[in-house]
């Protein structure tokens, strides 16, 4: 049902007002009402559009530790939705914002509530819930699924400090990215959906190495010595989260060459939850059935050390998930296709979707193995369960005026 | 005008500074949460300019040319 109001201005000659999105326009997405006059007669004229006003802002909640690929998977998520994310025009050069037409990313190092001088003097990582405001983010996030624009602050993540709030509009979908967004219950209970990216510590080092070794200052050791430092409070802080999201990408070291710790080739593992409302798991030819599955032989060629799948029922901190896994590395990506095709609950339009959303961001790292992959067939998830959820919430009302 | 998003060789030297930093705090105290803090800015930093490479190489001079100036022979497109 969608709720309009109209403004009836008398003088319309003297000045035009456009109404600004702002606390009081719940529901309503960006400007709605615009007047404009026409010569000198007095006459109204008025252009309404309006969203339905239960069209809600739909949350999805993204757990990582720096360096592990959020920024990529958030792009291959937004890509999924069509159109590019960019940060805010015209605002802060640093903003950590990304927008897109259905999306907007937000960093939720925005809301650390100690700066970087702060941290230094308490003597605590930006990994410590004492460094964070987790009632500002509460409140925020809150306000945003219920339609009402925020202002936001900006961490800076060049200097260090905290620099002057940005408006943020509420958009169709929300995505909080950071390293807490499941780590308070308040927050955690406004997520539609999360995720947790569970890097293992050898490849972390690894991506670590190539992210960082061609910078000025940083050896093998500073590297160590930096996730060394950290160890602690992640895993006091960061890592229990991924207990309570929904879809987990674990990322470890390959099975196929023994002693491998380069990092390039991976195995990495799509667990996911079962029993969540407009969430069903992927599977591989036959649900709920232990499947291991090696695609090169006759049909398919592959070069060393080839790829191989596994997928079956699992349990992960005492939940029923389901586990589809993938080690090793496409060559050429027509390989994909192959893939896909016995790939089933896949949420795609059409055949083909998810091998053609991989083509289209070839150069992104992890699109010739299984990062890439999982990361897009979560994008295809959250979309059909965005979907779901805009369809439910326009049944309702209707529901509700039939009894 | 604009403000620009700090440049990659900026953080590079700030990322080389936090790293001696780092070094000199743990040679005090190695599990102190001084020496954790350091280290995570030094993260923080390699992160920041990381991210500030890429967005560097991303850039393809064409289009970034094209952005400005799209009118130019090189840069006109029609649909139809």
């Amino acid at each position: 049902m969608a709720v309009c109001t109209v403004y009836t201005i008398q003088t319309l000659n003297s000045t035009c007002s456009i109404s600004k999105p702002n606390k009081t326009h719940l529901g309503f997405h960006q400007k709605q009402v615009v007047f404009y006059r026409t010569s000198k007669k007095i006459k109204k004229q008025s252009t309404i559009t309006c969203t339905a006003a239960n069209e809600k802002t739909v949350v999805i909640g993204l757990a990582a530790d720096s360096g592990c690929g959020k920024s990529t998977f958030m792009r291959r998520l937004t890509n999924v939705f069509g159109g590019a994310a960019e940060p805010p025009k015209g605002g802060n050069p640093d903003s950590n914002t990304l927008i897109s037409d259905m999306t907007t990313v937000i960093c939720l190092d925005d809301y650390h509530s100690l700066d970087r001088t702060g941290r230094k003097k308490e003597g605590v990582t930006a990994l410590d819930p004492k460094a964070n405001d987790f009632d500002l983010m509460y409140e925020q996030v809150k306000a945003i699924k219920e339609g009402i624009a925020v202002d936001k602050p900006i961490y800076n993540h060049v200097s260090g400090l905290l620099d002057p709030p940005e408006l943020i509009k509420p958009p169709k979908i929300l995505v909080i990215e950071g390293l807490h967004p499941m780590f308070d219950q308040r927050v955690r209970d406004l997520l539609d959906f999360s995720i947790y990216l569970d890097i293992s510590n050898d490849v972390k080092f690894a991506w670590k190495i190539q992210r960082d070794m061609a910078e000025r200052g940083h050896s093998l050791e500073s590297i160590k010595a930096s996730i060394e430092a950290r160890k602690p409070d992640f895993d006091a802080y960061i890592d229990p989260q991924k207990q309570y999201a929904d879809a987990v990408i674990e990322v470890l070291p390959t099975q196929l060459i023994p002693g491998d710790n380069e990092g390039k080739v991976l195995r990495v593992r799509l667990i996911m939850k079962e029993g969540v409302k407009y969430f069903n798991p992927v599977y591989l030819f036959d649900e709920g059935s232990t499947i291991n599955w090696i695609p090169c032989g006759r049909k398919l060629t592959c070069s060393y050390p080839g790829i191989k799948f596994s997928y079956g029922p699992d349990t992960y901190f005492g939940h029923e998930v389901s586990v589809l896994e993938m080690d090793g590395q496409f060559d050429r990506l027509d390989e994909l296709i192959y893939v896909e095709s016995h790939l089933s609950n896949i949420s795609t339009k059409f055949y083909g979707e998810v091998t053609q959303q991989m083509l289209k961001l070839s150069d992104f790292p992890g699109s010739n193995n299984g990062t890439g992959l999982f990361q897009t067939i979560v994008g295809l998830k959250i979309r059909d369960l965005y979907e779901q959820l805009i369809a439910a919430k326009a049944a309702a009302p209707l529901q509700a005026t039939k009894a | 005008v604009r403000p620009v998003a700090a440049a990659p060789e900026k953080i590079s030297e700030k990322v080389e500074e936090s790293i001696k930093s780092a070094e000199e705090k743990c040679s005090e105290d190695p599990v102190s949460g001084e020496c954790a803090a350091a280290w995570d800015e030094v993260e923080e930093l390699s992160a920041a300019a990381s991210h500030a490479r890429d967005k560097k190489k991303d850039s393809d001079p064409l289009e970034t040319f094209c952005k400005d100036n799209p009118e130019t022979d090189e840069c006109r497109t029609y649909d139809n």
